[in-house]
């Protein structure tokens, strides 16, 4: 069976500095898949060379078997891989339930001399996209600030409104740059359940986390990185228990924010 | 041989005042990232009140070097204080605002500032006095070289090694390049980020001024709408050279001037400007950092 | 919802104005309709789409150029013109959009200026005798409808009144439709955006074809409004009014952007006698305007679902 997302041999450079170097792992469908590694490990990095925003210097990206490498990024949420930022980037200046119908973007089929003349096709599909809209926002418990603006909410549920709006767009694959960050601990627990609640619709997720809670349980399968290379792969147990790793994280403060 | 040196000499001539106005422009935009559009208003304004004080001075008599000095020193003053005002008036208060609404602010500032110059000094073209300087001229290989050009000439690289030394071997040039590389950082390490603003509004319109009033010396002409067209040349310098970056804007400065000056030579004058401009576009496509400009990553 | 039929009426209302003005107000009535369509095209552009275009009296002059050779050499009745002069407008536009969306922010400000600047000299220089040089293109027709002539002051006003509505219309469901919000997603965040699969490229030479298209209309209005065309209309200090109009007035706001109109191009007649102040007191309104209000003065009403 051909993985879902499977990178080969990926490497990366800024300048001199190798973030990524010589990196393999596969994403298999339905699989909750943890990236774990210490600061600067160059996690989002990969991340952004999943999701065309870099352009990878070396080896290939495979996207069910058919290379993708160095797509740019509209053309990767295309083919139902969608991402969150760890910075979290909400459109500020609109509300909730405007973030998430901007997830519905590749939904619409309507031509924009369509919508200029809003034709009634057009209008069929607004409404049909404005209800999908207004059922994903139910479904992660927004409904209540849908016409807030965005950035007025707290950071935990910005960080669901920016969820929501990758769902909106029907994905195949999710990408959580560090979903915990900034939560508070009944947020942070909640996020579990939420991870679930997705995989449960068919949805493959592939996770960045600090925290460590929260990946070794939510996740099936579990890829250490390092200075930008693989130090260990495996599930839970096995990479808790490997020396590799543990050196890795003890020899570093985990504690800043990652690069 | 004779046309080389000679468009040689009228392009370094005209360079050094390229570059003298766009330093203003590339300053601040270096502090503030914002295109300073009044910037080539100030300068011929410095124009305009070198032109004054040289005639009133006078009295109706003939004005001589002496005056010249004097009406240098009154423009730079007025213009360095103009400059201080335009930024605390119409700049300070959109530091944090939306980018646009300072670019609108700054064109406003032109515009004012224009008509203000057309409104007290009329909209008719002035001619500046005739034997202000000696009228001296060296011969070179067939190249006729005026006192003027000389002066002009070392003029400006004398102020330019003068900014380049204080920019880079003063503590105070040192926390405008600070500023220049991050306002914030800055502000942390105690560098006073407002009095740093000022000081390159005082620097970049008083380097102006002089600027201005070259312009004037040198075609013998002054007209209130001079200050758009020798303040884009100035700004298209300065982006050439890479803005925000104060040897680039003495570089580029000094290239266009050259280049102006030997397409003159030899392209028709009408399509001239066009070829500038096409050379902006080409610039910004190719290299849109400039010469020497430096590549700036975006982080995500 | 209230705010469209409101404006729906008052632009019924409009229709009336032959009927209560003298010709010359009229006529200030008719160029206000003109530079309403070319600064709500070039909202299209920088206040929706977020693209520092201070370039766009380029494609506002090659409407009223291509009308005016047309009509001038080949005798191509006015209204048939139009087409033509969006379309090669449009052109020009996405043409120029090609490099123009691979700079960022001041770097394609001053590019914009560039291509204005070139526009004018190009004009000015009268490339294979078409344009008239520095002069211009005088004579220009007409339009006639129906075989009726739109000689008189008023019904070129309703011609230019009507292309208004038109273009109203299409400004307001832009703000429903997709492509609409795309120009916005792009305006607030490019790479957010992207990752939701907007295709910058796609979407913002659509914009430029868009706009420079209107601005292509209201061009052939201006030509027919003074019947001649010469470069000076075209200058980089129209492109720097546009811009202003649409940042003081607020941007991807239609009842902004109209305000705006009316102050730089309006209020101007009403003061005609103190016409050597005005641009001085504009410097010093764009400025004041913006210190008190940076957000515009009828900035974007958030759209409630």
């Amino acid at each position: 069976m051909t993985a879902l997302l499977e990178l080969d041999g990926v490497g990366m450079s800024f300048g001199g500095l190798r973030a990524v170097d010589d990196l393999s792992f596969g994403v298999e469908e339905g699989q909750i898949v943890g990236l774990i590694g210490p600061n600067g490990a160059g996690k989002t990095t990969v991340f952004n060379l999943i999701t065309g925003v870099y352009k990878p210097k070396a080896g290939i990206i495979r996207w069910q078997g058919i290379e993708i490498t160095g797509a740019k990024p509209a053309r990767v949420a295309g083919l139902g891989l969608r991402r969150t930022f760890q910075t979290i980037r909400l459109f500020s200046d609109m509300s909730v339930f405007e973030n998430v119908r901007a997830g519905c973007h590749l939904a619409a089929r309507q031509q924009w001399w369509q919508g200029l003349l809003s034709l009634p096709a057009q209008r069929r599909e607004e409404a049909e996209l404005t209800a999908r809209t207004h059922e994903i926002l139910r479904r992660l418990d927004l409904d209540s600030v849908a016409d807030s603006p965005a950035t007025s909410l707290s950071y935990g549920v910005q960080r669901r409104v920016e969820l929501a709006r990758t769902l909106a767009g029907q994905p195949k694959l999710i990408i959580l740059d560090e979903p915990a960050a900034g939560l508070n601990e009944s947020e942070s627990a909640g996020l579990n359940e939420t991870i679930y609640a997705i995989r449960e619709t068919g949805v493959t997720i592939l996770l960045v986390e600090h925290d460590m809670n929260v990946v070794m349980q939510v996740s099936d399968h579990i890829v250490v990185i390092n200075f930008g290379r693989k130090i260990a792969e495996g599930d839970a147990a096995s990479v808790r228990a490997n020396p590799d790793v543990i050196e890795a994280y003890l020899g570093r403060d985990s504690d800043e924010e990652d690069v | 041989m004779g046309t080389f040196i000679q468009q040689l000499i009228n392009g370094l001539t005209v360079g050094g005042i390229f570059a003298l106005i766009a330093l203003g422009y590339t300053m601040v935009y270096g502090v503030m990232r914002l295109i300073n559009f009044a910037h080539g208003d100030l300068c011929i304004l410095g124009a305009f009140i070198g032109l004054t004080t040289l005639t009133s001075a006078a009295g109706g008599g003939h004005p001589g070097a002496g005056l010249l000095l004097l009406a240098f020193v009154v423009s730079v003053i007025v213009i360095a204080v103009a400059g201080v005002a335009l930024e605390r008036i119409a700049y300070r208060p959109l530091r944090k605002a939306d980018r646009l609404a300072a670019v609108v602010s700054a064109l406003g500032a032109s515009m004012m500032i224009e008509n203000g110059i057309m409104l007290v000094w009329g909209p008719q073209v002035h001619v500046f006095p005739s034997n202000l300087l000696p009228a001296t001229t060296w011969h070179l290989a067939g190249a006729t070289i005026s006192f003027v050009q000389v002066m002009i000439i070392l003029a400006s690289l004398v102020l330019m090694i003068a900014l380049y030394l204080f920019v880079n071997h003063t503590r105070f040039g040192t926390a405008i390049r600070a500023a220049a590389i991050d306002q914030d950082a800055a502000r942390l390490m105690g560098i006073n980020v407002n009095r740093v603003i000022a000081s390159v509004f005082i620097i970049g319109p008083a380097l102006g001024a002089i600027g201005g009033l070259f312009i004037g010396i040198y075609y013998r002409e002054a007209y209130f709408t001079m200050g758009w067209t020798y303040g884009l040349y100035a700004f298209i310098a300065a982006i050439l050279g890479g803005i925000g970056n104060i040897p680039g804007a003495m570089l580029g400065g000094v290239l266009l001037g050259l280049f102006n000056a030997f397409a003159a030579g030899y392209v028709s004058s009408s399509w001239q400007d066009a070829i500038t401009f096409g050379l902006l576009i080409v610039i910004l496509l190719v290299r849109p950092t400039g010469l020497l400009g430096e590549r700036v990553a975006e982080k995500v | 919802m209230r705010r469209a039929k409101l404006g729906t009426l008052i632009w019924a209302a409009g229709l009336a104005l032959p009927f209560a003005l003298d010709s010359s107000w009229v006529s200030v009535a008719a160029f206000f309709a003109i530079y309403a369509i070319t600064a709500l095209s070039e909202d299209i552009i920088l206040g929706r789409a977020g693209i520092f275009d201070m370039g766009h009296a380029v494609y506002f002059g090659i409407g009223a150029y291509v009308t005016a050779i047309l009509n001038t050499t080949l005798n191509i009745p006015i209204l048939l013109t139009i087409p033509v002069a969006m379309l090669v407008a449009a052109g020009v536009g996405a043409l120029l959009s090609a490099p123009l969306i691979r700079l960022r922010g001041d770097y394609l400000l001053v590019a914009t200026i560039g291509f204005n600047a070139i526009f004018v000299l190009a004009m000015q220089n009268n490339p294979g005798g078409i344009t008239g040089g520095s002069d211009g293109i005088t004579g220009i027709g007409v339009p006639t409808l129906f075989g009726l002539q739109l000689e008189s002051q008023s019904s070129m006003f309703w011609l230019d009144w009507v292309a208004l509505g038109a273009v109203l219309l299409l400004m307001h469901n832009l703000d429903g439709c997709e492509f609409g919000r795309a120009l916005r997603y792009l305006k607030q965040d490019e790479l957010a955006a992207s990752t939701l699969g907007v295709d910058a490229r796609k979407v913002k030479t659509l914009a430029f074809a868009l706009g420079a298209g209107l601005a292509g209309l209201a061009g052939t209005l201006f030509a027919v409004q003074l019947s001649t065309v010469s470069p000076s209309s075209f200058l980089f200090t129209e492109s720097v009014t546009l811009f202003a109009i649409v940042i003081v007035g607020g941007q991807g706001s239609i009842p902004g952007v109209l305000f705006g109109t009316a102050l730089m191009f309006v209020v101007p007649q009403i003061f005609r006698g103190l016409a050597e102040y005005r641009y001085f007191v504009f410097g010093i309104a764009m400025i004041a305007v913006m210190v008190l209000r940076p957000q515009g003065l009828l900035p974007r009403k958030r759209i409630a679902t």
